[in-house]
């Protein structure tokens, strides 16, 4: 009997004395993964805060979202992380989220993107990557790369799952308007397989399944910083690259708003800042981070696409849609 | 009739419950709408379904056309080493997990895959991609589907008395004659029952699709339930497909009501056929058995040779995989268990109902045997997506733990996946055993205790072990329900597997893969072994 006095005493006192809050975040597996940015994040984030953070890795960006929708009141995130600025719209909607209150004037983008909810916290541009050794002919535009031989074959994402798959349709559409089914019609012999998350697709392509796969314009910088292989390149396009600004917001049920805040409020400090272009592969969201040399090296679009939150959460479904029916064969 | 109340209520409650269960599901999905079902079924809808009807029909074609030749090829060569071997082997397909297959598929015919590759390195050109798509989904199910069929249409030819064969021979027959007249009629009824398996199941197929489809025109109905669900969060067209799903797989299931499993271990008959076949029709046999069995076996190689060179120190200590494994032995073992008790059950309650010496005079036995087989057979008509969103459903509008109600899920699925596989190998046992041991039974008054403990058990043991191991295997590899439930604390090891497909980590899938695989083969082969040697 005394024993397991004692050891009730034992147990609780070791839970007590682990009682440190704990932020749960949803992200999409990249970022989550053990050779992704978390682990960093992760150590640099308990250094500031007395708690601990724990990234849940989602299979694809969306699907954090879809996640929290399906887990509902009962979600256990605290914080999401990994959506866009095009989807961003399409999450407000669903009331989930809850406005952060912090003042973002620091942060410095390629366009003014503001908003009361989502708090950017890295940004690319979209391109189709390739390996030099393997192929030849680079398409420079998405018409050379729609009348690439048959046996071309491109990796893409589902634009239902992913943010990259997402900004492709606005990407295409952005530049083709009411010729985008027809675009997409002539392209789709090209498509090897759409898969749902960014990750899924860029193995296939690492495994040579495909000759290309749309990343970021940052991806080769991983080979080179890392691998330091250089034969990853970047295609760029005449027609201009569609813009991707990474952003988290706090969840609504959330009984850790104030340890999310601190969150979001770190995502652009220095500290994360300078992480993100060699832990996610993206540029930072604050000016004044110096970047690995061989960022250099990389293919930096002058001008870019970007649509608007508001307008892409009321055309999403019919370009979907109209996106569907054109690959269905 | 009193002496028959105890085993008549539990598997009549069972039955009873299980019907209700379908009736349930049914009755959420209705409800949750809020549109009514009818109104709009759009063009997106209709090319979905055509699609899966299309895909399900050429497999079951492909399917029963491979199992046939293979079948026809193997009745024909009674006399080679390795013979029940290989048709062990054959067998085993039902419970490798589809998405193991897939795995080895993808290892042999995917782009980098070895055909690929051997034609790159002596040819210098490789065939590129023509793995994904509808080649791919015809490809997997032919694999799956075909060596199923070949069990019971081997069955069948086995069972064509030799001498029909002689008199065709002395007929002088040819090849297509004699199949006309004495092969085909013999096969008939298996044909066409197996058929309607093979196009259920295809017609509902999932892990494959989803893993082989690569498209979303690739899609079948169980497919579009998922990606609605997962994907847009439309839970409001999930719920239309899944209740067009239904509608139609009740259909099919009533249709073929025929419908019977064959599951008995076949046993080869060495029956020698003393006239052979011509020389060129051997050839053909030979050439038949040996293109099937590098087919099949492939497959299962490219995954032990890629598994091999996994680093299996870092997948065995990594956290995810230890929970994902205790996950999946814990609710294998649960199922199994769960199925084998609903099975004798249910058996039980059945045979007193066929059964002269029992209630099989009764005017009702007839509908209620009825009702008891269809109970058994849910699973055929709600297929595992369509179950899993009724369970997301009732989640949404009752409380509790997701886990909690995850495991309720996976579990309610295993068991009634397992279900009819399991009343087809139990109750003709159970049956036999009354039919043959009632009347001492009765004569010597004894309890129903002891009656399962003295008469029952011993001659049931093999069978139990035999269904529970094949429960065991199809919860261990089932990628069903578990892609709508699977989470960061909720993960079994199929579904393991297919996220790490789906990432970077193929070495590491390859891996898991080889563990899954040698796992599910170690339990089919070990389990009814000890089993059997205990009995002899």
């Amino acid at each position: 009997m005394k024993k397991t006095i004692y050891l009730l005493l034992l147990t609780s006192i070791l839970t007590f004395g682990n009682e440190k809050p704990t932020l749960t975040v949803y992200t999409y597996d990249a970022f989550a993964a053990s050779w992704g940015p978390a682990p960093k994040v992760k150590k640099a984030f308990e250094k500031t805060c007395d708690c601990n953070i724990k990234f849940v890795g989602v299979s694809s960006s969306i699907a954090t979202l879809r996640k929290i929708q399906l887990e509902g009141k009962k979600t256990k995130a605290d914080v999401i992380l990994g959506l866009d600025t095009a989807i961003a719209q399409v999450a407000k909607e669903t009331k989930l989220f809850s406005p952060h209150g912090l003042d973002t004037s620091i942060i410095d983008l390629p366009n003014s993107y503001k908003d009361d909810t989502f708090v950017p916290f890295d940004y690319s541009y979209f391109a189709f990557v390739y390996d030099e050794k393997k192929i030849k002919n680079i398409p420079d535009s998405f018409e050379s790369l729609a009348s690439m031989p048959e046996d071309f074959k491109i990796v893409i994402q589902d634009p239902r799952s992913s943010t990259p798959g997402l900004g492709l349709l606005l990407w295409v559409k952005s530049i083709y308007g009411d010729k985008t089914v027809d675009y997409w019609k002539r392209l789709s012999p090209h498509i090897l397989t759409i898969t749902k998350g960014w990750s899924e697709a860029y193995s296939l392509f690492l495994k040579g399944e495909a000759d290309m796969v749309l990343s970021y314009t940052t991806s080769p910088a991983y080979h080179m910083i890392e691998e330091n292989k250089y034969n990853i390149k970047s295609a760029d396009f005449k027609e201009g690259h569609y813009a991707q600004i990474e952003v988290a917001a706090i969840v609504k049920s959330s009984k850790q708003k104030e340890l999310g805040k601190k969150f979001l409020e770190f995502l652009y400090t220095k500290e994360f800042a300078q992480l993100i272009p060699t832990a996610n592969w993206a540029y930072p969201v604050i000016k004044g981070v110096k970047l690995h040399k061989d960022f250099d090296k990389l293919h930096k679009p002058k001008e870019f696409i970007l649509m608007d939150g508001k307008e892409v959460e009321e055309k999403r479904k019919a370009i979907i849609n109209e996106w569907l029916s054109a690959v269905q064969k | 009739m009193k002496r028959f109340k105890g085993s008549t209520l539990l598997g009549g409650a069972l039955s009873f419950a299980l019907l209700s269960f379908s009736f349930l599901i049914f009755y959420t999905l209705y409800t949750a709408q809020e549109t009514n079902l009818f109104t709009q079924v759009d063009s997106k809808i209709y090319g979905l379904l055509k699609f899966t009807i299309f895909q399900a029909f050429l497999s079951t074609v492909l399917s029963v056309f491979v199992g046939l030749l293979l079948a026809w090829a193997l009745s024909h060569q009674t006399n080679f080493k390795g013979r029940s071997t290989l048709i062990a082997l054959f067998s085993s397909s039902l419970v490798l997990p589809t998405l193991i297959v897939v795995f080895g598929i993808i290892g042999i015919f995917g782009r980098q895959g070895y055909i690929n590759q051997i034609s790159l390195y002596f040819f210098d050109t490789s065939f590129g991609t023509y793995l994904y798509g509808l080649g791919g989904i015809l490809l997997a199910h032919v694999y799956l589907n075909a060596s199923f069929a070949l069990r019971s249409l081997l069955h069948s030819f086995e069972a064509i008395p030799k001498e029909k064969y002689k008199l065709a021979k002395s007929l002088n027959f040819s090849v297509l004659k004699c199949f006309y007249y004495v092969e085909y009629p013999a096969l008939k009824s298996s044909l066409l029952s197996i058929s309607s398996t093979i196009f259920l199941l295809c017609f509902t197929s999932f892990a494959v699709v989803l893993l082989l489809g690569g498209n979303p025109s690739y899609n079948t109905l169980e497919v579009a339930i998922y990606e609605a669900v997962k994907l847009d969060f439309d839970i409001e067209t999930a719920l239309k497909l899944a209740l067009i799903q239904l509608s139609i797989s009740v259909v099919l299931v009533v249709l073929s009501s025929s419908f019977k499993i064959s599951t008995s271990n076949i046993k080869t008959s060495n029956t020698f056929i003393v006239w052979k076949n011509s020389k060129k029709i051997q050839t053909l046999q030979w050439f038949i058995i040996f293109v099937f069995t590098i087919f099949f076996i492939s497959p299962l190689i490219v995954i032990f040779l890629d598994g091999l060179s996994a680093n299996f120190t870092k997948i065995l200590s990594d956290k995810i995989f230890i929970q994902s494994f205790f996950t999946s032995i814990t609710l294998a073992t649960v199922s199994s268990i769960i199925t084998v008790i609903a099975a004798i059950l249910l058996s039980n309650t059945r045979r007193n109902f066929s059964l002269d010496t029992r209630l099989a005079s009764n005017p009702f036995s007839k509908i209620l045997n009825l009702f008891i087989a269809f109970s058994g057979n849910i699973y055929l008509a709600i297929p595992s997506l369509v179950l899993g969103l009724g369970f997301f459903m009732m989640y949404q509008k009752y409380d509790g733990s997701f886990v909690l109600w995850s495991t309720f899920a996976l579990i309610t699925a295993n068991v009634l996946m397992s279900l009819p596989f399991a009343l087809a190998v139990i109750a003709p046992a159970m049956q036999k055993i009354a039919k043959r041991y009632d009347k001492l039974s009765f004569s010597l008054g004894l309890s129903t205790f002891q009656r399962y403990k003295e008469v029952e058990l011993p001659y049931l043991k093999s069978s139990i072990a035999y269904v529970f191991t094949l429960s065991f295997c199809f919860s261990l590899g089932d990628l069903g329900i578990i892609a709508l439930f699977g989470s960061d604390e909720f993960i079994t090891l199929p579904w393991y597997l297919y996220q790490l497909m789906g990432s970077y980590n193929t070495n590491d899938a390859a891996g898991v893969a080889l563990i899954l695989l040698i796992l599910v083969l170690a339990v089919f082969i070990l389990i009814p072994r000890i089993f059997r040697s205990k009995n002899a």
